[in-house]
């Protein structure tokens, strides 16, 4: 009988942080510019000493305008989305869920597209108008949050399996309003829309969202992790976990807004990205096991890693030109969503 | 654990506001108002231009500027040399490191091709911008000659204007007598779509004596099969490169019940116009003439 | 209140409505009993006699209509659920599993409600959660896989992680339904001798007579919500009365012991 304890998980967790630095250098040396490991150490050592000079001017403002930056994006949106998609697997009782099924990402679809048609008939401050499609996600999800709480709820309070239904409903209304918002859209955005549909990193952002994301992690994370005990004990069943302390309706609460907060600011910074929240958990569950304490963290470090790892594909495979991200882990994803199906059934 | 500590210092001491730093030792800027309006700060001399659209490609090479064209997208294939230029990706979605590392004086877009988050992401970087939005064939014009100016190519920019405003009076005056003739121009085929009343293909299509049939406020309408007989054009014109691929569906669907009610697929009054019709750019009085040469054939074979 | 009495259940009753235009269903009417510790009380009565309602009151799942249930002086179903769950264990039919689970894993989530919400597992959890499945006879079994050991293994190690809440009191709902005559008479036996040397307080839930009869201390007999009658298994298995409740002809067998026996009639006997 060896429990897991908190120095097994941070031992674990500081590997798997190392692996995901070995993984942030290497796809810092792939790009439009040549990168020697020397430049690149050159170039980091002056970025963590603040900007200092040293840095080889000429490639050193891409590697931290450009690179850096869309790495570091890429990092906060694998771990939120596999954060979340953990999280759901426990809160809805269903290996299948991911971050997407309760709407939350159709929702901030809708309204970033939204944003997107209104803008050019705004007068915004330059400030507001660069953040104001994400700013229309994140509203979106907002929304679809507590639409789906609300229908979802069973005699006042909140409840898996009809939180499931209504997130599924909810879902395919609103993805039925983006196709139809897509029509009405001037031919030139609906290009940028897809793109952006389909999960995309490449788009340089204002550093405050950049900042938003971070924190809007971390936050979520904390939340969700304090109940990682309490989600342990929710997959032996709800009434079960009722009868060993477990305020089941709280935690469910908090676990759904976290993790819906988690997509939801993901999606409306980068699009959806597709499997990264469905496979990520999973695989994570046959090194790890399904002990939340451990699992919670490695998801997030396994998120960051697939997404960094499929961004790089993405923007080096066809250069100059870019698949999106969405694209590369719907390629991954797809088949090893199949084989990790058929190991489990077999 | 350093490793750890390393990366989350790295990532999170990035405040949220970011100071930016002139690299290069400041040359003189001055300040443009670009076509959406945006304040646009360039060097007094541009030696090194981006284009990200095909149409301002074709420009800056008819402005004798494409020696300072340092890099344009894939779609940019007009003319022949155009496509040997260093490519930066697609007109939606360049790619921000191949443009960044071309340090370029100034990036060219056009708002109707072009993504507004790419405007935003190459300011952030630095990077000017400059923004056209032609929505008429004099306005395709006038646009060309504020870019000449803006690019230190001012004479050349005059020069083309002339010969445009020429090269269009002169169609003018040929179709002077002739009534337009009323057309549904093809932007698919299934579902039937074509452009509304306030596109620049619209008001294209009055330089060459004709008039689009369709009457909608939305920029690309559709249409029925039904409705479309019903407003009995005279002619249908597509565009494209490939002339062939069209007399081929158009045949296609003469044998299609319902098209064939249709007098244009009846008596093959189809005219073909080359995609230089989808740039707003110096082929587009090229384009006028083509297209008027098909559907007033009589003003222009009495030339010849 | 007698100072030996655990569990009070105190005129209690209960009625829920489906839906709220309609008229509450009363699934159970003013129910009193006892417990005292290291007495095990079986609820016993066919289906729909109230007798799980009765079991999720004392549980503090539900609240009482009318009435209180009172565990060592404070009513059930006001405790803090953490609190509860230091008190107060229940055994009863699993549900699925999500993910595979070992035994010890298992058991080892008995231990949850002491402490704070988020909580890593010490060396004390760890002795007590191995003493809960000694005591029940299955400590072989620790390394295990949930899905891979038997129906009546499954269930003591259920019991074991109830028992690794250290309750005062154990509820079990109807814990050897599943389970072949050997296996329950295998657990009922471990839970009397366990419920003796530990001094639990014990309700059980079961619909089946000669288990009852022959471990219970007392017998609450219900049928359609209401309580019949509360005793020791002798004074209520009264042949009439159950033969009433249970609709069947039977026989009842009075033993030496004081433990009846109930036998099934044929019809043509």
């Amino acid at each position: 009988m060896q429990p897991l304890t908190l120095s097994k998980v941070a031992v674990r967790c500081g590997i798997l942080a190392l692996v995901l630095f070995v993984v942030v250098v290497i796809a810092l040396k792939f790009g439009a510019v040549p990168v020697s490991l020397y430049g690149l150490t050159k170039d980091l050592v002056g970025v963590l000493i603040g900007r200092s000079s040293n840095i080889s001017s000429e490639y050193g403002m891409i590697i931290r305008e450009i690179r850096l930056p869309r790495i570091a994006l890429g990092i906060f949106v694998g771990a939120s989305l596999s954060v979340a998609g953990t999280s759901f697997q426990a809160l809805l009782r269903n290996p299948l869920a991911d971050p997407y099924v309760l709407g939350v990402s159709y929702g901030a679809a809708v309204g970033s597209v939204l944003a997107l048609i209104v803008e050019p008939h705004l007068a915004l401050r330059p400030e507001i108008a660069a953040v104001f499609t994400p700013l229309g996600g994140f509203f979106g999800a907002t929304l679809t949050i507590a639409a789906v709480y609300l229908l979802g709820r069973y005699h006042g309070d909140i409840d898996s399996k009809t939180l499931l239904l209504s997130g599924v409903i909810v879902g395919s209304f609103f993805s039925a309003m983006i196709l139809l918002l897509i029509t009405m859209l001037p031919s030139s955005s609906t290009r940028g829309v897809v793109y952006w549909l389909m999960g995309d990193l490449s788009t340089p952002m204002p550093p405050i969202l950049g900042w938003v994301l971070r924190t809007g992690f971390f936050a979520g994370f904390a939340l969700i992790y304090l109940t990682a005990s309490d989600l342990n004990l929710l997959l032996a069943g709800e009434k079960e976990a009722m009868h060993l302390g477990v305020d089941v309706k709280k935690v469910q609460l908090v676990v759904y807004l976290a993790a819906s907060a988690l997509t939801g600011l993901a999606v409306s910074v980068s699009g959806s990205i597709g499997y990264v929240g469905l496979i990520v958990p999973h695989v994570m569950r046959m090194i790890f096991g399904t002990d939340y304490r451990m699992l919670l963290p490695a998801s997030a470090f396994g998120g960051a890693i697939a997404v960094v790892i499929a961004d790089t594909m993405a923007r080096t495979v066809a250069a100059p030109s870019e698949l999106g991200v969405g694209a590369v882990t719907a390629i991954v994803g797809a088949p090893l969503f199949i084989y990790l199906l058929r190991r489990r059934l077999a | 654990m350093s490793a750890t500590a390393f990366l989350l210092l790295l990532l999170t001491t990035a405040s949220p506001v970011q100071t930016r730093n002139q690299t290069s030792s400041a040359p003189p800027l001055r300040e443009v108002t670009d076509e959406t309006g945006r304040a646009v700060r360039l060097p007094a001399q541009i030696g090194r231009i981006v284009s990200l659209a095909p149409s301002l490609t074709e420009t800056v090479y008819a402005l004798g500027l494409q020696d300072k064209l340092v890099g344009d997208t894939e779609y940019c294939d007009y003319p022949a040399d155009a496509a040997k230029k260093h490519k930066v990706g697609g007109a939606i979605n360049p790619n921000m490191e191949e443009i960044a590392a071309l340090k370029p004086d100034v990036v060219l877009v056009v708002k109707s091709l072009n993504r507004l988050e790419t405007v935003r992401a190459l300011e952030q970087l630095g990077i000017p911008v400059y923004s056209t939005d032609p929505h008429s064939v004099i306005g395709v014009i006038e646009s060309m000659k504020r870019l000449s100016d803006v690019l230190g190519a001012g004479n050349a920019g005059a020069k083309l204007e002339r010969t445009l405003r020429e090269r269009l009076a002169e169609i003018q005056t040929k179709l002077k007598d002739s009534p337009p003739k009323r057309v549904f121009f093809v932007v698919w085929t299934e579902p039937l779509q074509s452009i509304g009343k306030r596109t620049f293909i619209a008001d294209l299509l009055t330089y060459c004596g004709a008039t689009s049939v369709v009457e909608s406020q939305q920029d690309w309408p559709k249409f029925s099969l039904e409705e479309t007989v019903r407003l009995e054009p005279e002619y249908l014109v597509f565009a494209t490169n490939h002339s062939d691929n069209v007399k081929n569906e158009v045949e296609a669907l003469a044998v299609k019940p319902g098209w064939s009610a249709m007098k244009a697929i009846k008596y093959r009054k189809i005219a073909v116009v080359s995609d230089a019709i989808n740039r707003p750019g110096p082929r587009i009085v090229d384009a006028v003439e083509e297209l008027a040469r098909q559907i007033h054939p009589e003003v222009f074979a009495e030339k010849n | 209140m007698n100072a030996d009495v655990r569990l009070s259940v105190e005129q209690v009753s209960y009625a829920y409505s489906p839906n709220p235009s309609q008229a509450p269903i009363f699934t159970l009417e003013a129910t009193s009993f006892q417990v005292k510790p290291g007495e095990i009380v079986a609820v016993l009565g066919p289906n729909a006699s109230g007798k799980s309602t009765v079991l999720r009151l004392v549980a503090g799942a539900l609240e009482p209509l009318s009435g209180r249930i009172l565990l060592n002086g404070a009513e059930t179903h006001l405790m803090e659920p953490r609190a509860r769950a230091q008190k107060i264990a229940m055994v009863q039919q699993e549900s699925q599993l999500l993910f595979p689970a070992k035994v010890w894993e298992f058991v080892l989530q008995g231990r949850h409600p002491h402490g704070k919400s988020l909580r890593f597992e010490n060396s004390d959890d760890v002795t007590i959660a191995t003493n809960a499945l000694r005591q029940v006879g299955a400590d072989h079994l620790a390394d295990r896989w949930m899905d891979e050991i038997s129906g009546g293994e499954k269930q003591r190690v259920i019991l074991a992680r109830a028992l690794a809440q250290q309750p005062v009191l154990l509820l079990l709902d109807e814990p050897t339904l599943h389970l072949d005559i050997g296996a329950q008479v295998d657990f009922l036996h471990t839970l009397k001798k366990l419920t003796s040397v530990n001094r639990y307080a014990v309700v059980i839930v079961t619909h089946e007579l000669n288990l009852a009869g022959e471990y219970a201390d007392q017998v609450v007999l219900m049928q359609k919500g209401k309580c019949l009658r509360v005793g020791t298994p002798a004074s209520v298995y009264q042949r009439d009365l159950l033969e009433q409740v249970f609709q069947t002809r039977l026989t009842v067998e009075q033993r030496v012991n004081g433990r009846p026996k109930v036998s099934v009639l044929e019809s043509s006997e």
